[in-house]
């Protein structure tokens, strides 16, 4: 028995191999039946996602991973020796470290993005009512939920905005106490600044007002957030209602001066945060030299967001710590699983039985001669091996078998060998449900996923 | 024994604190909720534990003394405690990570004050102060509004190291811990609204019992002018901030002169020559 993975990520295959080799839902089934239906692979899990697609098995016999390339090549159509230039293959414990990197989103494209874990969910859990998750991957993928959940609750992995635009709802929110209620005020009908208005409305934003020279432009955008056009002309006016101000305009120039700023936040306690994305700029940045107004630029928000990756950066390596320590885990139970350390595991167990049995009945005895001795152990050990013979040459034979790992775990529950096997509820693991994603200020980045 | 447990009271309350400052500490950096849980454990227990050892001075000195080195403990107990109040209304633990150093630095000046040394007959004039309700009042309700100030100036010295990270687009992991402007100009504005009235109180009664023993000349003594300026200070933090409506950045900056002037108040209560400010006593 062999755990195995085969793949492509964005790391590996350009987009255009990457939609050539998805497993979409509707088809996982189907899949998932082709797969099971080699002799050679025992157990599977689908891993599907627009930046990568990996399946991962529980191979029988020789050929290990073999089984499943040459299932994605016959189910997509695809040639092997092509296909082969942007596959990766693990093997053993390089799998289970690499699947908990991917849940703790690692090897995402935006590095602690929050969607993977749903997505590893989502495939774990079409492969459990599929049946084709058996004894290892159940084990495997539950452990990988919770190293992706120690990942993101140990580390600040996830946290902070990688994207321009919750980057932006970020800062507002680490001006204001709180979002519900604030009113923004949207300069010019651009699609960044209408994209952050979005984020900042997803937040609690209760008003949106829109000023944009076209007047049509302004209404058709204030009506997508049912916020209020505003006139142009009376932009300075209205300002003085508004708590956060995005502008992205095509004016050659300045649109708001230093002068126009300060007369519209004069006599207020409450703090401006203003959001300039135009290229070139639209507010003159000697506006946040004014006392409670905040300026920044697309520049600024990148510098950010730039920021937040590093950190994320520096987090992944605690993450990196947790998996290592996970990793070791798994494999410690993976290997007990075995079938050799298995039996030598029942033949020191029956010895020590057989030892401390004998002792105690020669002590009973009395006085016996060597050659009474001689013959009770004998007799013992006899009867010892005889009773062993039978269900080891069984699991000797299932090490071949597709369900060999059912029938190790069952000898070793049998023969009392895991002291943590005798309790039902961490033997089998809670019921893994998919959550919901989790909220974007915590790493949501569509923006940068496209998916 | 009652001494001994007195100290080790005290003791096990300091390294309580200690223990919860480095947690809080730690918790601010690494994230780890379950550090956070644990620090506020060690807080509550170094608080009991604190308590305990007051009450045990108190029992053995036959009420607490509220004088000297002594006042430092009441201090730190007595922020503390409000410490609790703001943490359970705002659930930010952030504030632990600056409070609980404080009340650490507060135990460990006043024990290297003899603060902790075996407890003798207090002097005539202090026993004479003690037995006036109306004092130990006064002296509770100050010590209470002393730690809502410095609660409020913790805020303040937030709002303002925040503030100055957002106008320089810098964003530090101090910036990302802490909590918004918004939330720290509240928790320091809420804070000094309920200190002030309370810190007034405290005046009052001080008021009058210098008038009730008809002290000559109360009003010029240097630590009751400095006390008026305290208070003025703080109205007019809370009439710049709720009827002006000036910038955080400007109430912060008073609330940190309040702040300060209040330490400054502290430091002259333990310098300068005993008797001073004890109005209680006849013939002072």
């Amino acid at each position: 028995m062999h755990l195995t993975v085969v793949g492509l990520s964005h790391r590996t295959a350009p987009i255009e191999i990457r939609e050539r080799l998805t497993f979409p839902e509707p088809r996982q089934a189907e899949a998932l039946s082709v797969l099971l239906s080699s002799p050679d692979v025992a157990e599977a899990v689908i891993l599907s996602t627009c930046n990568r697609t990996e399946v991962y098995a529980v191979t029988t016999g020789e050929g290990r991973s073999s089984a499943v390339v040459d299932f994605i090549a016959s189910f997509h159509q695809l040639d092997h020796e092509e296909l082969m230039r942007y596959l990766y293959v693990l093997e053993g414990e390089a799998v289970v470290r690499h699947l908990f990197g991917v849940v703790c989103s690692l090897d995402s494209m935006v590095l602690g993005e929050a969607q993977i874990l749903h997505q590893a969910k989502e495939a774990y859990e079409s492969s459990f009512d599929n049946g084709a998750a058996g004894r290892v991957l159940n084990r495997l993928f539950r452990q990988s939920f919770e190293v992706g959940k120690r990942a993101r609750t140990e580390t600040a992995i996830g946290e902070s905005a990688v994207s321009i635009s919750y980057a932006a709802v970020e800062l507002a929110k680490k001006v204001f106490a709180t979002l519900a209620g604030r009113t923004v005020l949207v300069v010019g009908a651009g699609k960044m600044s209408e994209l952050t208005a979005k984020h900042l409305v997803s937040q609690g934003v209760r008003a949106v007002l829109v000023a944009n020279r076209t007047w049509e432009r302004a209404v058709d955008l204030a009506e997508r957030f049912e916020g209020q056009a505003v006139p142009y002309e009376e932009l300075f006016e209205r300002m003085r209602e508004a708590d956060i101000v995005i502008t992205s305009t095509a004016a050659p120039g300045f649109v708001m001066g230093r002068e126009q700023v300060a007369a519209a936040t004069r006599g207020r306690r409450s703090p401006l945060f203003l959001i300039d994305i135009a290229v070139p700029r639209d507010i003159d940045p000697a506006v946040n030299d004014l006392s409670n107004v905040f300026l920044y630029d697309i520049d600024d928000l990148n510098g950010v967001v730039q920021s937040n990756l590093a950190e994320r950066t520096r987090e992944a390596r605690r993450a990196e710590v947790i998996i290592e320590e996970e990793t070791g885990s798994f494999a410690r139970w993976l290997d007990s699983m075995e079938v050799v350390p298995t039996i030598a595991e029942i033949r020191a167990r029956a010895e020590q039985v057989r030892e401390e049995e004998t002792s105690r009945a020669l002590r009973r005895l009395g006085a016996l001669s060597d050659k009474d001795v001689a013959t009770i152990e004998a007799l013992t050990q006899a009867i010892v091996k005889k009773m062993l013979h039978e269900p080891t040459a069984r699991l000797r034979r299932s090490a071949g078998e597709k369900d060999g790992y059912s029938t190790v775990e069952a000898a070793r529950q049998l023969y009392g060998l895991d002291a943590e096997d005798r309790d039902p509820a961490r033997r089998h693991g809670p019921r893994v449900t998919p959550r919901p994603l989790e909220s974007p200020e915590q790493g949501g980045t569509e923006e940068s996923l496209g998916c | 024994m009652a001494l001994r447990l007195e100290t080790l009271t005290m003791w096990l309350a300091m390294a309580l604190f200690a223990g919860a400052t480095v947690l809080y500490a730690y918790h601010f950096f690494s994230k780890r909720a379950v550090l956070s849980w644990y620090a506020t454990f060690l807080t509550g227990a170094g608080f009991l534990s604190l308590t305990a050892s007051i009450g045990l001075h108190s029992s053995n000195a036959e009420g607490s003394r509220l004088y000297g080195p002594y006042s430092l403990v009441l201090a730190a107990w007595a922020l503390v405690l409000v410490y609790f109040f703001v943490e359970h209304l705002v659930r930010l633990k952030v504030y632990g990570t600056v409070l609980l150093p404080f009340a650490v630095v507060l135990l460990v000046v006043a024990e290297a004050l003899g603060a902790g040394r075996p407890v003798v007959p207090p002097p005539l004039a202090e026993l004479m102060l003690t037995d006036s309700l109306g004092v130990a009042f006064h002296v509770a309700l100050i010590v209470l509004a002393n730690a809502g100030f410095a609660i409020g100036a913790a805020a303040s010295a937030a709002y303002l190291g925040l503030e100055s990270q957002l106008k320089r687009h810098r964003t530090s992991v101090l910036f990302r811990r802490l909590p918004s402007l918004g939330q720290t100009d509240a928790i320091a504005r809420h804070s000094i609204l309920i200190a002030l009235p309370v810190y007034s109180a405290g005046l009052l009664l001080g008021v009058l019992r210098a008038l009730q023993t008809d002290v000559a000349g109360w009003w010029a003594d240097p630590r009751v002018m400095l006390s008026g300026i305290v208070w003025v200070v703080f109205a007019v933090y809370l009439y710049l901030s709720n009827v002006r409506h000036s910038s955080g950045r400007t109430t912060a900056w008073v609330a940190l002169g309040g702040a300060a002037l209040v330490v400054v108040l502290a430091v002259m209560a333990r310098t300068v020559p005993a008797g001073f400010h004890v109005f209680a006593v006849p013939g002072r």
